[in-house]
């Protein structure tokens, strides 16, 4: 079939004249070359359906009276050759029946005998104004049926019934259906036992002035000789021009690959780990077996050094475990296990355990009074991590008769922990650096505190990895607020 | 000498069960030494030991799992068990959760970099229950 735009570019519309009649046939081809289209015609109806077997026309003249095949049987053949085609049908014998008859038979309009070159002019144009618009749909329709069926994700269109309207290869390969066309099935049929319809149900549900993507992450067994897989399933209602839901598109995205690259990192975070540590847990066992007297006598000068050689193996230590925390939290693996916490039992542990290490700095570590709090779903042992980071950093940086003090309460939708001091504080300058890597802020203040320079980082990327945020409130010399905010678990 | 009680090392670093075995013994204890999960097994049959130390991370069998094997087994389940975690050591935290969540019926546990001082203190507190 030619192209609209090219058919137009080389030499205009092709228009087909179909009559005995030679009058006409020359009348119609001279107006309608004046007006640029390429025009030919046709003596009789089998001529005519000969040349429309061969070549598209944009509209087709058509006389009815004609001796042997009638323009009538022309009509009707010419709309089983090509349903689209756009006929106007010419005749001396213009009464209602016949052209009731004609539009019946698929003609687009009815033109009488005689006609003026300006009546002529008109309809052609008005039949070719519709020609183009069938075009337009037809290839727009054929564009989107090739984009969607090459696309690598499954995409699944369904009607506000659940029955599918659409279902492009990939859908039907993620689904495991070969059970032929899928177009007209419930949804049911088409992805029994997953979560599929339960999304589709939540999108159709979805209220008029929202829109928003109902994500699942979906395991599809390994049963039917296909090896396991993890798609992402993402469903979206559409509206009619009212704004009412007629419809829901579901794409599937395979995540399988992703899911395993996660697990080799895990697993090779979790084997450095162990081999870096290993060693320095050794050693430090070794010198404590030499500074315990177990292997001979020690003077003190040896015990001495054996003292600073420990020190230094444990500052290494803690570095290697915050830095492999750190490679695990960034590279998105701690939201592999969540549970849900009590946040006030954590908060309560926490304070009860840095109590030991508050005390030793004459410092009072107070746990506000907590109101009610939402459960919340995270990581516990990072949540516990967050907690810890800040609560050391609040002892570290307050001088001896401080005080530090736990708060939480909820906020918006939010979880807000905070841990307050009336420590040295952070000057504006350094508030943004200090939760960068390896950022410690150096002064003859921090100059006897240790650490890794890790743990805010640490504090950051694991409350982001929750959809929180960190915010800090800080004087130099007055204090610091840092509070964390957890998502809860509702949303 | 054998009214003194038998404690198992186990550990795939052999210089962190030495180290381990020098202050158990300093402190009148017998000890056993293992490498990995399935040599344990065999010396814990062999000598019935009173508690078992036992690493997390080892080759052929886990501490986890020989852990619950132990616990299942009417034989051996008096035996006590302490587990040695570096899992639990990053985070300063009372609680004990294991990185999978699941729970191991040890009777106790200690994290590492392990102190000598407090590894006695568990192991005589578990002894004396």
């Amino acid at each position: 079939m030619k192209h609209g735009a090219t058919a137009q570019n080389l030499g205009g519309p092709a228009i087909l004249v179909i009559d005995d009649e030679e009058r006409i046939r020359d009348g119609c081809q001279k107006v309608l070359c004046q007006e640029g289209f390429e025009v030919e015609t046709a003596d009789c109806g089998e001529l005519g359906l000969k040349m429309i077997e061969e070549k598209f026309y944009d509209v087709i003249l058509l006389d009815l009276m004609m001796p042997s095949l009638s323009g009538f049987d022309v009509l009707s053949r010419v709309k089983a050759l090509h349903p689209d085609s756009v006929i106007i049908v010419i005749s001396g014998y213009a009464t209602v029946e016949y052209s009731i008859e004609a539009m019946k038979k698929g003609a687009f309009d009815f033109m009488p005998k005689p006609f003026t070159p300006d009546q002529l002019r008109l309809l052609v144009t008005k039949a070719l104004e519709y020609t183009r618009a069938l075009k337009d749909i037809a290839d727009e329709k054929s564009r989107m049926r090739v984009l969607i069926d090459h696309l690598r994700d499954g995409v699944m269109a369904v009607d506000a019934g659940k029955c599918v309207v659409l279902a492009n290869p990939a859908f039907l390969r993620m689904c495991s259906y070969n059970g032929g066309e899928a177009v007209g099935l419930d949804v049911e049929q088409l992805c029994s036992g997953s979560r599929i319809e339960s999304l589709i149900d939540g999108a159709l549900s979805m209220p008029e002035d929202e829109l928003v993507e109902n994500c699942e992450e979906l395991v599809r067994g390994g049963g039917g000789g296909l090896p396991e897989a993890v798609l992402s399933a993402r469903c979206v209602p559409f509206r009619d021009r009212a704004g009412r839901n007629v419809g829901a598109i579901t794409v599937l995205h395979d995540i399988t690959a992703q899911k395993k690259m996660e697990q080799i990192k895990s697993d090779f975070v979790s084997m450095v780990s162990h081999e870096v540590r290993s060693p320095l847990n050794s050693v430090l066992a070794q010198l404590h077996v030499i500074t315990d007297g177990l292997a001979g006598e020690v003077t003190p000068k040896q015990m001495e050094i054996l003292g600073r050689a420990s020190e230094k193996i444990k500052s290494l230590l803690s570095l290697s475990t915050e830095l492999l925390d750190l490679a695990r939290i960034e590279s998105g693996l701690i939201t592999l296990d969540k549970e849900r916490v009590n946040p006030a039992e954590i908060l309560e542990d926490q304070a009860a355990f840095h109590e030991a290490a508050a005390r030793e700095k004459r410092i009072s570590l107070e746990l506000d009074p907590l109101p009610e709090l939402p459960s919340v779903v995270v990581n516990r042992r990072n949540m516990e991590e967050v907690l810890s980071n800040l609560i050391t950093n609040a002892i570290n940086y307050t001088p001896e008769g401080g005080k530090v003090v736990l708060s939480a309460c909820t906020e918006d939708k939010y979880l807000k922990l905070s841990v307050r001091d009336n420590g040295i504080g952070i000057a504006p300058e350094e508030q943004e650096r200090v939760f960068a890597p390896f950022y410690r802020i150096k002064n003859e203040k921090t100059r006897f505190t240790i650490g890794t320079g890790l743990g805010l980082a640490i504090v950051k990327s694991i409350v982001e990895a929750h959809g929180g945020y960190v915010r800090l409130q800080s004087e130099a010399e007055r204090g610091s607020t840092f509070d964390v905010y957890f998502p809860g678990s509702d949303s | 000498m054998s009214d003194k009680q038998l404690i198992l090392v186990v550990d795939d670093d052999p210089d962190l069960v030495e180290s381990v075995s020098m202050k158990l013994e300093n402190n009148g204890f017998r000890v056993g030494k293992a490498y990995d999960g399935v040599e344990a097994w065999e010396k814990i049959r062999q000598e019935k030991p009173d508690l078992v130390l036992l690493d997390v991370m080892m080759p052929r069998k886990d501490g986890y799992e020989l852990c619950r094997e132990l616990k299942e087994d009417p034989l051996f389940k008096n035996i006590v068990v302490v587990l040695l975690t570096a899992v639990a050591e990053s985070v300063k935290s009372s609680r004990y959760t294991h990185q999978d969540g699941k729970t191991t019926p040890a009777d106790d546990y200690i994290a590492k970099p392990i102190d000598l001082g407090r590894l006695m203190d568990v192991v005589r507190d578990n002894l004396d229950r």
